[in-house]
């Protein structure tokens, strides 16, 4: 039954590459502003890149996650969620990790890439490919969640990012650190076991917060 | 489970719902036996889909309580949705997908079909006359046929309740008369309905009750 569901969302993703291919050029594009706007000054862009990464994965997300639920909501989909007995958490699960999919693998899939483009030491850059690995689900998750929590309100573009994007600051702390860390040859590891237990902390209770968002936007 | 569900009842007991401060409905009592059907009936905004709502359960009462043999329906709420089957008066299909896609996909919601053939799905999509649109995506056919496409489900699923939000807006002469036959049909083989609609359809569906909702 699951199974069926996530497989059509699946199909509907692909009807819509644009939302695949939009948020990788928009990452190239960043990636390419950057060193025309600094100064192709080794260090620097050496040194900035990683930042620069991470604020266009931020983008992405806030992007894509804003309106998650909001097709849904305006068709009466939420409704449909509700009132099914199969396991509603499940399938918001699945819908998590399929919206990443979509937005974020793809530009983590590209990391190497520009990796060489900037000259970043293989070790680094195995790092800041981890710390997205690991960190772009929860900011995916967590901007989600937000977009379920503005459902009610007729004009919400901007309300979401501003409730949501305070609760990045602890995943970026400690992917920033993790990275400057790794550069400066200073151990790492402590990091990126903090964030792989943010990340199973908080996937696996954000379906149940969900649905418990989903049901205060039908009752209001 | 056939056996257990040959008696159905739902009984609604002074029900209240206020949004904000707003009195949206109060004190509904009615009783619902297997083989009736409830209509309600009112004006636009007297709160007809929030009463259809809360008799899913996914609408809080302020006060009052609504119960599935006797028993709340908040107390044993998975069970309540195993046997309640709701469409609601937006379409709730999926646009990215075809009408097709949309049945599997909205019958995968609903655990008591099991398996369903291709041929079972082309036989329900030739009853509303869908057939040929079989592969159009729902974004581009017509409203009427997207409500069409929505209810759909009635005819494969396999619950006693039907919760239903204006199951008639949108369609034309021929699907109004499909729809009730449907219902007649439901009905006579001891199912519940529940329905919400602006016309007055009682004189054609056997066992309806009408309750009339915001007259004061």
């Amino acid at each position: 039954m699951v199974k069926n569901i996530i497989y059509k969302e699946f199909k509907g993703y692909f009807r819509n590459l644009n939302s695949i291919f939009l948020p990788l050029i928009f990452f190239f594009l960043i990636i390419s502003i950057f060193p025309l706007l600094v100064g192709p000054d080794k260090n620097l862009l050496n040194k900035i890149i990683p930042g620069i990464v991470w604020i266009t994965i931020i983008f992405t997300t806030v992007l894509s996650s804003n309106n998650f639920f909001k097709d849904e909501y305006n068709d009466g989909f939420i409704e449909t969620y509700l009132t099914s007995d199969t396991s509603i958490e499940l399938i918001l699960f699945f819908k998590i990790l399929l919206c990443w999919i979509f937005t974020c693998l793809p530009i983590i899939f590209f990391i190497p890439i520009v990796s060489i483009f900037f000259d970043i030491p293989l070790k680094n850059s195995f790092v800041i490919l981890f710390t997205l690995i690991v960190g772009s689900p929860i900011l995916v998750s967590i901007g989600i969640f937000g977009s379920s929590l503005t459902l009610g309100m007729s004009k919400n573009n901007v309300l979401a990012p501003v409730i949501t994007l305070p609760f990045y600051i602890p995943i970026l702390i400690f992917s920033a650190s993790a990275i400057e860390s790794v550069s400066s040859g200073l151990p790492y590891e402590m990091q990126l076991y903090i964030l792989m237990a943010l990340l199973f902390f908080i996937l696996p209770i954000m379906p149940y917060l969900l649905k418990y968002t989903l049901t205060l936007s039908i009752n209001n | 489970m056939d056996e257990v569900l040959n008696n159905l009842e739902i009984s609604i007991n002074e029900a209240s719902c206020f949004k904000g401060n707003n009195l949206v409905f109060e004190n509904i009592t009615h009783l619902i036996k297997n083989g009736e059907m409830m209509l309600i009936m009112g004006p636009n905004g007297c709160g007809k889909t929030t009463f259809i709502k809360s008799i899913c359960g996914i609408q809080k009462l302020d006060s009052g309580s609504v119960q599935f043999n006797s028993v709340d329906i908040n107390s044993e709420f998975s069970e309540h949705l195993n046997n309640i089957l709701y469409v609601g008066h937006k379409n709730s299909i999926n646009r990215d997908l075809t009408v097709f896609e949309n049945v599997e996909y909205l019958c995968a919601f609903d655990k008591s079909i099991k398996k369903i053939q291709e041929s079972e799905i082309k036989k329900c999509l030739d009853y509303f006359g869908l057939l040929k649109f079989k592969n159009y995506l729902v974004s581009k056919i017509s409203e009427g046929n997207k409500k069409k496409t929505s209810l759909v489900r009635l005819l494969l699923s396999k619950k006693k309740i039907w919760v239903l939000d204006e199951p008639l807006s949108f369609l034309d002469s021929e699907g109004n008369t499909k729809i009730l036959n449907l219902f007649n049909q439901h009905l006579s083989n001891g199912g519940l309905i529940i329905s919400s609609s602006h016309i007055d359809f009682s004189d054609n569906v056997i066992n309806t009750k009408i309750y009339r909702m915001g007259n004061s």
